[in-house]
């Protein structure tokens, strides 16, 4: 067993991560060691990440090299909203250091440099004028390293070669460039794996600088293209960019409370006061949405999201708060507001135009709008994958010729009318799963005599068939045999749908009997 | 009442006009308060007669509109009998303005009884875009489907299939969708199984068991069209019958339901409607019967 984190008095006895739990223990015998969640961990971190998109919309976790991920925040067209990019990282990191986190960030124009900043230089932002490159223009990354930690400063500061204090933001003049200011940095700021900064130290190279000023070529053939990937990203000559965690609103509306709110019934009031804003906010473009995104900012930083989707394009405020309102009722016991709700925030996705309508006088309207919020109503509240409807794929097997799809993921396709008039007769109710049966029948290959199903016997009096249903040797992964099916009717009027596995001798030595549906 | 006596004698004789006119008014919401309450029973049967062809058997026709039904069959095997027997009274109810049929199942008894198949529904007539299929958790999140259902004007009718109910599904409960079927005019049918019924508000209540049909055409051997025995247990009244005649044998034909359509079952001649119908394609396997057996 290795140590995985260790917090800063460990670190003052000499403990570090990485190493062994036996060694650590003969440092320091009264060692508290604690096995550790990763699992538990990242999901936290992840919703910890959630729980800023209250700063701006992409947010993304990077798992590739801290234990639980470092958090980028896309910055880009938002900063002004905290009145400057150094306004905001102070808002940012202020507010989760008076929480008793600690932090560490950094702002700059590339992910990668931002990263190098937020690990070895944090609190720096490399102003936008002062990079050279044309590319850096307009994208502004942040990047934040939270450690859960009860007590501030619980986390080693990383070698720093630079004097600013963390939580503190330096603006570092504009005539400096991206390079200059990273050149500095530990060549770990580079994002590379531990073999390869080995390397790198083994050959002298210890910062940044020392790298960017070397000739490629060299360093490519010894380190592969990594190096080459992870320097071009730092500098911004490849682009990398950051996948946001959360679907990105096209309209939002938000409220932020003084007080922050708890019970159920208040978040569904201001739910409906934004569904109002919405539909106002829509309706002024002509617009509407089939998907709603509800956002619950908690003050002890966790986010609830809940999506709720419609079967068209909508806007109504009456009906949008219903739906939110089953959608809550849906999670009753889950639903946990913890220390507080502190922001709410409406946003939708998957706008489209949605004109005003104007209902007929004389003529009643054919029910279809009226269905089509039915069914939203019932998808909200037990799941969109509870309320189907039947879909034809052209297929002989029964059970591939239909698929149920949900009401509201309704395919607009749906040209593709099957003609179903040559089949012949089909029973009223299938069984998603064909249930083997015993059966005795004359001959072999005759319609079945009596067959035992859910161990009751059955005497067949009367029987159809059959109808041959073959492979379809076409499809991909089909490897099974041929049916034949039989409708029967026993002694007292039942009527089954029964089939027969495998051709009698040249297919199968044995076929097996199933039962596949049920007629009127 | 007893306000106006007291106020002086000018202003009654300067009313007296009115107050004809007033008792007069009195009078037709009289007659209209009786006229709905006769409706309410009568009525509402009779008006199925102007929608599908709805006496096609000696006294049994489909039911109107607005009535919550409990339709039971003795074992779960028979689910397909149930089926078909709702399927057949709820078609009657489609049309343009109401234009679906909710089913709602709670999703575990799915296996149990089968799911509705889209291209066997096409012998009742019906589309299988017109049928939404719901599958629920439990019974509570089924009630809330069933109520929530019949509270939409588009919807014609409602079928929940329920094997094991629990006590949620109680009279309290029934009553409660009787009351959403008869405000929205909507048919509910609650399709039930077992031989023990428990105190509900359902408007009809049928027995509905599988039946021996009649040949197929041109084959003696294969089943014919489906047939029901079918008996009205609660709810006579309601549909125009005298106590206990409410026993039929029904086949299901194109035309709805009709009796006996071979005319062996009782010696009374058939219609003979039924006989060039939906038989064509099995009878075709029929003749494929005899080369195989």
């Amino acid at each position: 067993m290795r140590l995985k984190a260790v917090d800063a008095r460990a670190t003052e006895l000499g403990l570090f991560e990485g190493q062994s739990l036996s060694d650590a223990r003969a440092l320091c015998p009264q060692l508290v060691a604690r096995q550790i969640d990763e699992m538990g961990l990242t999901q936290l971190f992840g919703q910890f990440a959630d729980w800023h998109s209250y700063a701006s919309p992409i947010v993304e976790v990077h798992d590739d090299m801290a234990p639980y991920g470092d958090l980028m925040i896309d910055v880009t067209g938002v900063s002004h909203l905290f009145g400057g990019e150094e306004k905001m990282l102070a808002h940012v990191t202020g507010r989760l250091t008076r929480l008793g986190f600690a932090v560490q960030a950094g702002l700059a124009g590339t992910v990668g440099a931002a990263w190098a900043l937020s690990h070895y230089a944090p609190g720096v932002i490399i102003a936008d004028e002062g990079s050279p490159l044309p590319w850096g223009r307009g994208r502004r990354e942040a990047a934040g390293e939270g450690a859960f930690g009860s007590e501030p400063d619980a986390r080693p500061p990383h070698p720093n070669p630079l004097p600013q204090g963390r939580g503190g933001v330096d603006a570092v003049p504009d005539r400096q460039s991206l390079a200059d200011i990273l050149a500095p940095l530990p060549v770990e700021a580079l994002r590379l794996d531990p073999m390869r900064v080995s390397g790198l130290r083994q050959m002298g190279l210890k910062r940044v600088g020392q790298v960017l000023g070397r000739d490629r070529k060299p360093l490519q053939a010894r380190f592969g293209d990594v190096l080459m990937a992870r320097l071009d990203q730092i500098l911004g000559l490849r682009t990398e960019k950051l996948v946001a965690r959360l679907p990105l609103p096209e309209r939002q509306v938000e409220r932020r409370f003084a007080d922050p709110i708890g019970l159920l019934d208040d978040v569904m009031a201001s739910v409906s006061d934004l569904s109002v804003q919405m539909q106002a906010l829509l309706e002024s473009e002509g617009l509407g949405a089939q998907t709603f995104h509800l956002f619950l900012y908690r003050v002890d930083h966790q986010l609830m999201h809940l999506p709720v989707n419609g079967a068209r394009a909508m806007r109504d405020a009456k009906h949008l708060t219903r739906l939110f309102a089953n959608r809550m009722e849906r999670l009753s016991g889950e639903f946990d507001a913890g220390f507080g709700i502190e922001a709410v925030r409406l946003a939708v996705t998957s706008v489209s135009r949605l004109d005003a309508e104007q209902a007929g006088v004389f003529e009643a309207g054919d029910g279809t709008a009226d269905l089509d919020r039915l069914y939203d109503r019932m998808a909200s509240r037990l799941g969109p994958q509870a309320v189907q409807r039947t879909k034809y794929f052209n297929s002989h097997v029964p059970e591939r010729a239909v698929q149920l799809e949900p009401v509201i993921a309704r395919t607009l396709d749906d040209a593709l009318a099957l003609d179903l008039s040559g089949v012949p007769e089909r029973p009223e109710r299938l069984l998603p799963v064909p249930e083997e049966i015993q059966v005795m029948a004359e001959v072999p290959d005759g319609p079945p005599l009596r067959m035992v199903w859910r161990k009751l016997t059955y005497r067949i009096a009367r029987a159809a068939g059959p109808e041959r249903i073959g492979v379809e040797w076409w499809q991909p992964g089909e490897g099974g045999l041929t049916r034949d099916y039989y409708k029967v009717e026993d002694g007292d009027g039942r009527r089954f749908w029964l089939y027969r596995e495998g051709l009698y001798e040249s297919e199968t030595a044995v076929p097996r009997w199933f039962l596949h549906g049920l007629f009127s | 009442m007893a306000q106006s006596v007291v106020k002086p004698g000018k202003r009654i004789s300067g009313e007296s006009g009115s107050s004809t006119s007033a008792r007069k008014l009195a009078l037709v919401t009289k007659l209209r308060d009786q006229i709905a309450a006769i409706e309410k029973r009568h009525g509402q049967a009779e008006r199925a007669g102007d929608g599908q062809a709805a006496e096609g058997a000696a006294g049994f026709r489909t039911a109107p509109a607005g009535i919550l039904h409990e339709v039971w069959t003795d074992q779960d095997r028979n689910a397909g009998a149930a089926l078909g027997f709702a399927l057949g009274q709820a078609r009657a109810l489609l049309d343009r303005q109401r234009p679906a049929i909710l089913w709602v199942q709670l999703a575990h008894e799915g296996q149990e009884t089968g799911l509705p198949y889209g291209p066997g529904l096409r012998r009742f007539g019906l589309d299988p875009e017109a049928l939404v299929i719901c599958r629920v958790q439990n019974v509570t999140e089924f009630l809330w489907a069933v109520e929530e259902a019949a509270g939409c004007q588009a919807v014609a009718a409602v079928i929940g299939d329920v094997v094991q109910p629990g006590k949620a599904l109680d009279f309290t409960a029934s009553r409660r969708f009787s009351m959403r079927a008869e405000a929205a005019g909507i048919s509910i049918f609650m399709v039930r199984y077992g031989t023990g019924r428990e105190a509900s508000a359902a408007g009809l209540r049928w027995r509905v068991m599988p039946h021996l049909s009649g040949a197929a055409p041109f084959d003696a051997r294969a089943p014919g069209v489906p047939r029901f025995e079918v008996a009205l247990e609660k709810g006579e009244a309601l549909m125009g019958l005298k106590q206990g005649s409410g026993n039929w044998i029904l086949d299901w034909t194109d035309h709805g339901f009709e009796r006996d359509t071979d005319g062996k079952l009782d010696g009374q001649p058939g219609e003979g409607r039924a006989a060039a119908l939906s038989g064509a394609a099995f009878a075709a396997l029929g003749y494929r019967l005899s080369e195989t057996a």
